[in-house]
């Protein structure tokens, strides 16, 4: 894994990945199987929701994207490079090349918002720079950048703790788009939000993938969301994938199939207003 | 009052108490060895108030104030021993109980360290006083020296038990963006435990503050010494404004501290970032 694998343009905006998966199945230490031969190939540039109840193996499925869960069997091939087959440092570098934001934000509570963007050049940066806190003054503009791109930047000196959910959230994104990602991962992005926010932060990972033209990869249950905001939907069943198409076009059939039980109000987040 | 047949109440058979039974029998037989072996004087049992009264009344109804310049020197070397060890102590069981932290440093050097932790922990501060002494002579430095080594074993637990109990999600996300384990600790669980650390470490001051006195008392130094001494002498009067002074100023510090202890784990405003 080099620097130059991912084409760096001088606006920030790398080049995306394309994610393939080929008969990847996950089985936990303790025995549960969360995922069991999923494959799919997502195209770089594509902005795919998976669908899912919790316990379907959403959240594992994204994260042997990026390697926090290693694939039990199978190959995962991101942008060319298979996951599955690095290790330390290597991983790691690949790691800085693929965005991550999560349901409970996962920002460090008590230091600044500008040292929390930071983190994301963290696989960029030689670690005893990142330890000692000696940032660089590129990095310290591109993180300002990022915290503007989603209107985050009068928080630069803010404790990250002392921020709203959506604001968390927003910082988080901040810290993915200052890794300059080829891939964008998230996990329930939505799920600890108000309607208002949730619209406001899937809007903001619409746009990311619009206008950076970045591969966006969004674990989220809820039905309207989905079919809002992303274009192909894959729905995850007890570790399979049971739906695979269009999102907009996704019939309440096809998510009762995927839920395995009739709709219910909390499968839809409502409108923003 | 009226009676009214009530139906019979089916209850439920009682679980065995045979082990709370059992228990007892243990407690009550180890009060029974412990009473025979300590060959205690009965008789006399019936004067110890009298003579604690009459001492008290020896110390505390005209302490002899002559001393209190020299009784304050001394005290102000107990509370630098104290100070002294607490940050030895501090600095060398931050790093090492982190890496006695799971998830931070490899199995085999966890290991070691938590067994190190455990050692020094089974040993009290005024035998490695003692050993101490006999290696470096009678000094307010010893005492400061041993309130360091003995304290590492319980603030290097306290240490790798608070970064354990550190949220996980912030580490995730460092992991996510390509951190490597130390950038992980630094960024992630560092800034989840240090006001707990912080915390600890002033309280680790609070508890030398108190074992200093009784360090002084092997001779170490401090105001321990000087009480020792007067004790020697039987000079009551000055040993009663000793004791006034001991516990004035533990618990002036313990106030003091304590009151910075809660506006750290309570938060306040950030720490401005400077750069």
């Amino acid at each position: 894994m080099t620097e130059a694998a991912s084409t760096t343009q001088p606006d920030g905006v790398a080049t995306p990945w394309s994610i393939t998966l080929e008969d990847v199945s996950v089985t936990y230490p303790n025995g549960t199987r969360a995922l069991r031969g999923v494959s799919a190939h997502i195209e770089a540039g594509e902005m795919v929701s998976i669908v899912g109840l919790s316990g379907s193996g959403k959240s594992t499925l994204i994260r042997t994207i990026n390697g926090l869960v290693p694939a039990t069997s199978g190959r995962v091939v991101v942008g060319g490079h298979e996951v599955t087959g690095l290790r330390g440092r290597a991983l790691r570098q690949l790691r800085g090349h693929i965005g991550m934001i999560f349901q409970s934000f996962n920002l460090a509570d008590r230091t600044s918002v500008l040292n929390n963007v930071l983190v994301g050049r963290f696989a960029h940066t030689p670690s005893y720079r990142t330890l000692l806190g000696l940032t660089s003054a590129a990095d310290k503009e591109l993180a300002l950048r990022c915290l503007d791109s989603v209107g985050m930047l009068e928080k630069v000196w803010a404790r990250a703790g002392a921020l709203s959910g959506g604001q968390k959230q927003r910082v988080a994104i901040a810290r993915a788009l200052c890794q300059q990602p080829s891939v964008m991962l998230a996990d329930e992005p939505v799920a600890s939000l108000d309607p208002p926010t949730a619209h406001a932060v899937m809007g903001d990972l619409a746009r990311i993938n619009a206008e950076r033209d970045l591969t966006v990869l969004i674990n989220i249950h809820m039905m309207d969301l989905a079919r809002q905001y992303s274009r192909r939907m894959i729905g995850l069943r007890d570790g399979e994938i049971v739906y695979d198409g269009p999102a907009a076009s996704a019939t309440d059939a096809d998510f009762e199939q995927i839920y395995d039980r009739p709709i219910q109000s909390r499968d839809r987040m409502g409108s923003a207003l | 009052m009226t009676t009214t047949t009530l139906p019979d109440l089916t209850l439920p058979t009682r679980p065995s108490r045979l082990r709370e039974t059992i228990a007892a029998v243990l407690v009550g037989a180890v009060v029974l060895v412990s009473i025979i072996g300590l060959d205690i004087p009965w008789t006399e049992l019936s004067d110890i108030p009298g003579r604690v009264a009459e001492y008290l009344r020896l110390m505390f109804a005209e302490p002899s104030w002559e001393k209190l310049p020299r009784a304050l020197f001394e005290t102000w070397r107990s509370v630098s021993m104290a100070w002294l060890g607490a940050i030895g102590c501090v600095v060398v069981s931050i790093p090492l109980g982190m890496l006695a932290a799971r998830g931070v440093g490899p199995a085999w050097l966890r290991f070691v360290l938590r067994r190190s932790f455990a050692v020094i922990r089974a040993v009290p501060e005024v035998i490695i006083a003692l050993v101490l002494l006999t290696v470096t002579g009678l000094t307010p430095f010893t005492g400061a020296l041993a309130l360091g080594i003995a304290g590492i074993g319980t603030q290097g637990k306290w240490v790798y038990e608070t970064i354990e109990s550190a949220q996980e999600g912030a580490s995730e996300a460092v992991r996510a963006a390509g951190g490597n384990t130390a950038e992980v600790t630094r960024w992630a669980l560092w800034p989840a435990a240090a006001p707990a650390l912080m915390s600890f470490a002033l309280y680790r001051f609070e508890i030398n503050i108190r074992t200093s006195a009784v360090l002084g008392l092997v001779g170490a130094g401090g105001i321990g010494t000087m009480l020792s001494n007067y004790t020697n002498y039987r000079e009551w009067d000055t040993v009663g404004m000793l004791l006034i002074v001991v516990v004035a100023v533990t618990m002036v510090f313990d106030l003091v501290s304590g009151s910075i202890r809660r506006r750290i784990m309570e938060g306040g405003r950030a720490r401005a970032v400077d750069r």
